[in-house]
């Protein structure tokens, strides 16, 4: 019987990925092409990004340089693709972090309910007020820098908005017969939040997860941005936007725009698909 | 963009702050370079200006902590204060150097120095100028409870006396030549006894302010947001009298908002414009842009001999791998030289020519060449070690350099590691060994302060506060002696050139380029000389209506 539950609600979910519309398609293929490129990207980029040719600065567009190359000579079409790399594992070490912690905390709080429940969602309120990118920046300060402190601290600002959802959705799906069913015929109580009712909210929390990765992205980038994420001359989005400032100065502004439009797009279309799956997975 | 490098107590000359510094070597590009990099031309003095404003506005990459002389030693306290108070000697735009409150010296015995100073000059708040006037402030860079900034000048001195109703002797240990120089800058600030006294540790402070002798007064100050100084009209020096009621001065640390600022008339000027922002500026309606002398050099600076750059010749081979002529082209626009020396030819302008250009044809050179670099460094056997490079993010030129000296290190076989600090860490690289921990390399802009090779080459021997990687080579600090203890011109000059050619053969730090001194002056205003020496050179009083 808990098998059938989660048979349905995986394929409640899988059957939705395609009754979505067509932006909901379009973002989700983009997300798909997004993850294909960060497997593949030193196999895909066509020179090194980690290496600037001083003597080709703030080039246009060539056959060369698809995409041109930044102040340093770097190419940015490369750093671009090598990028993705940094850009997308942060975000997804922040999701895979914050939804275990949350599912865990939410589920308990959830289930538990009562004084148990009280504290626990006080505590979450704390959590909520500490602005993700200020926790990451002290993490920086105490840790150093690099991607594991500030992904590690924004998985804990994150970890607040997954545990208050679930904890939602446990306590309403908590008086659900089938649950009731299952006590009955004796199941322990974490068997049956695990195994039978995790599954039939699952749907909502990836939802969650997903518009949560969205955010991380931006933070990241924006940690990038100000020197405190990975180092160069590794590549990542948000240290090229930093990087490109003076390019936009100099009136070359392509090796700033196409880090930012790679930004842009990844962040929209998360959002897009955790929204959609959101949507469905209330109804 | 810049930093603002505060120093600690003795340093010896200017620890630049990372970003937006400037530097030059004198030379004047007439016309476009064969090799089509940007030509440039310094200007010595720009159009007069045709009569009197009622003020402008000035912009400044970072707001003063102090405008207290004895903790003015980087751009911006400098930048200001060189209008309001004035020294006993004056260094000109020119980087020669003349009377300023004192008429004249004498150096009558090695070790002592005379000043007669000058009758008739009054403070911003109309008491005299006296001789206690100019012990009192010296002897305070003498204090260790001041903690002045500008201790390093003193080092040598013994005593501060006035010997005279208008006379000044200043006694020293040793014989030193820069002492006399320094008085011309900082060092030799003189503020009114009375103050001194009134303020106490709130001299210099934003509700004080400071209360001196020079052609602008303080007016205000509001944290946070701007500086203002007013014309002082009892000013004694009628040539430099100020043409402009008031200077405002603006604190914007973003180089892209300063260059907007300059572009829509929302400042009038301003010095170090962002080197990225040259060619657009270059072509802008709303002012011109100068390039004026220097004596700042770009530097590696080696903060660590017990790693692998310990070996002299893994210093010379990473110099010579480092693409110097790419990051003058990548990272000023091209408007600059690869330096050959700590210094720049202008800090020998008080030596005899004959003596000097055949000195620094014998130095040694570093053309790039990345293969017999990777040879020298695998001959010192230290392939695969690690070194970490410290970056400061604010300044686009350090980005360039920071990336060219990874590339460089991966070249001949180091492991680099870019460590980006934050503002306040890489201005304590400057002033505190700890911060430098773990740090095998990191970027300056350092520029002197007075017209002398020794200002430069005295912070490198043994035991100096600047001397960051705590290299020692006595040869090295016995000509730095011989300088020091020398005031002939000649004799002066040959021993300093000894101490360069050892520190450039050694490589203490590298030399990386120079670049002129950049200002950009909008359509309204005019009348500046741009030079270094704007640091303690009352530059604003010349600065009048355009047209």
């Amino acid at each position: 019987m808990s098998t059938a539950t989660v048979r349905v609600g995986v394929g409640r979910m899988v059957r939705r990925l395609g009754g979505h519309g067509w932006l909901f398609r379009v973002c989700l293929g983009v997300l798909v092409v997004f993850v294909a490129v960060a497997l593949l990207a030193p196999w895909l980029a066509p020179q090194d990004p980690t290496v600037g040719d001083f003597a080709d600065t703030m080039a246009g567009p060539s056959a060369q340089h698809w995409l041109g190359t930044d102040q340093g000579g770097h190419d940015t079409f490369s750093a671009l693709l090598e990028g993705a790399r940094t850009s997308l594992l942060g975000p997804l070490g922040v999701v895979a972090f914050s939804s275990v912690g949350g599912i865990a905390v939410g589920l308990f709080s959830g289930w538990r309910g009562g004084r148990v429940d009280a504290v626990i969602s006080r505590v979450l309120d704390v959590l909520f007020a500490f602005p993700s990118l200020l926790l990451a920046i002290l993490a920086v300060a105490l840790f150093g820098k690099g991607l594991g402190a500030p992904v590690l601290a924004m998985a804990v600002a994150y970890l607040p908005y997954t545990a208050r959802l679930v904890r939602g959705l446990t306590a309403q799906e908590k008086t659900r017969p089938y649950i009731a069913a299952y006590l009955v015929q004796g199941h322990a109580p974490a068997y049956v939040a695990v195994r039978g009712l995790l599954p039939n909210i699952a749907a909502t929390v990836l939802a969650q997860s997903t518009v949560n990765f969205g955010y991380a992205l931006l933070d990241l980038a924006a940690l990038s941005f100000l020197g405190l994420g990975v180092q160069p001359p590794t590549p990542d989005w948000g240290a090229m936007i930093n990087r490109a400032q003076s390019a936009v100065l100099a009136g070359q502004p392509l090796s700033a725009v196409v880090p930012v439009m790679a930004v842009v797009v990844a962040v929209l279309a998360f959002n897009v698909v955790g929204e959609r799956l959101g949507e469905r997975g209330t109804r | 963009m810049t930093t603002s490098r505060s120093r600690g107590a003795a340093l010896a000359a200017v620890p630049l702050a990372a970003l937006a510094l400037s530097s030059c070597s004198g030379t004047a590009h007439p016309g476009g370079s064969a090799d089509g990099s940007p030509a440039y031309r310094l200007t010595a003095r720009t159009a007069p200006s045709t009569g009197d404003i009622d003020s402008f506005t000035w912009s400044l990459f970072a707001e003063p902590v102090s405008i207290d002389y004895a903790f003015s030693f980087d751009y911006p306290p400098n930048t200001v204060l060189a209008n309001v108070c004035e020294s006993l000697l004056r260094w000109n735009p020119d980087l020669t150097t003349s009377p300023g409150l004192a008429t004249g010296y004498t150096n009558p015995t090695p070790t002592t120095w005379v000043y007669t100073i000058r009758s008739g000059v009054r403070f911003h708040d109309g008491t005299p100028l006296t001789a206690d006037d100019v012990v009192a402030s010296l002897r305070r860079n003498l204090d260790p409870n001041t903690g002045s900034d500008w201790a390093y000048a003193f080092r040598n001195v013994k005593s501060v006396d006035k010997t005279g109703p208008m006379q000044v002797t200043v006694t020293l240990n040793t014989p030193d030549s820069t002492f006399n120089q320094y008085m011309a800058a900082s060092p030799g600030t003189v503020e009114s006894a009375a103050t001194l006294q009134a303020d106490g540790k709130d001299y210099g402070n934003p509700a004080k302010g400071v209360n001196c002798t020079g052609p602008f007064a303080f007016s205000s100050w509001t944290p946070g947001q701007s500086l203002v100084l007013k014309r002082f009209d009892g000013y004694w020096d009628a040539s430099l009298r100020a043409k402009a009621k008031q200077v405002k001065f603006v604190f914007l640390s973003d180089e892209t908002a300063r260059v907007n600022a300059f572009q829509s008339g929302e400042v009038d000027g301003g010095w170090m414009v962002p080197a990225d922002s040259y060619a657009q500026l270059a072509g802008s309606s709303r002012g011109k842009l100068y390039y004026g002398q220097n004596t700042t050099v770009a530097d590696e600076v080696v903060g660590n001999l017990q790693g692998p750059l310990g070996d002299a010749r893994v210093r010379q081979a990473l110099l010579m791998a480092i693409d110097r002529e790419g990051i003058v082209k990548a990272g000023v626009g091209g408007i600059g030289e690869v330096a050959d020396s700590l210094i720049t030819r202008n800090n020998w302008n008080n030596s005899p020519q004959s003596t000097v250009d055949p000195l620094l044809k014998a130095l040694p050179q570093y053309p790039y060449d990345p293969a017999k670099a990777k040879q020298l460094a695998a001959s010192a056997g230290v392939h695969g070690q690690s070194v970490v490079i410290a970056s400061s993010p604010l300044d686009s030129q350090s980005t360039i350099i920071t990336q060219a000296v990874e590339q460089a290190a991966t070249a001949i076989g180091l492991k680099p590691q870019i460590d980006t600090v934050s503002p306040d860490k890489y201005t304590a690289l400057f002033t505190d060994p700890a911060a430098r921990k773990g740090i095998d390399l990191f970027e300056t802009f350092w520029y002197t302060s007075i017209t002398d090779p020794l200002d430069m080459y005295g912070s490198l021997r043994t035991g100096a506060f600047s001397n960051y990687g705590n290299w020692s080579d006595p040869q090295f600090d016995a000509a730095v002696d011989e300088a020091s203890g020398t005031t002939d011109p000649a004799a002066h000059a040959a021993a300093a050139a000894k101490a360069q050619q050892i520190a450039m053969d050694q490589l203490p730090w590298l030399p990386l380029y120079s670049e002129p001194v950049s200002v950009f002056l909008g359509n309204r205003i005019t009348g500046l000389q741009p030079s270094i020496d704007y640091l303690y050179y009352p530059w604003a009083a010349e600065i009048g209506a355009n047209g």
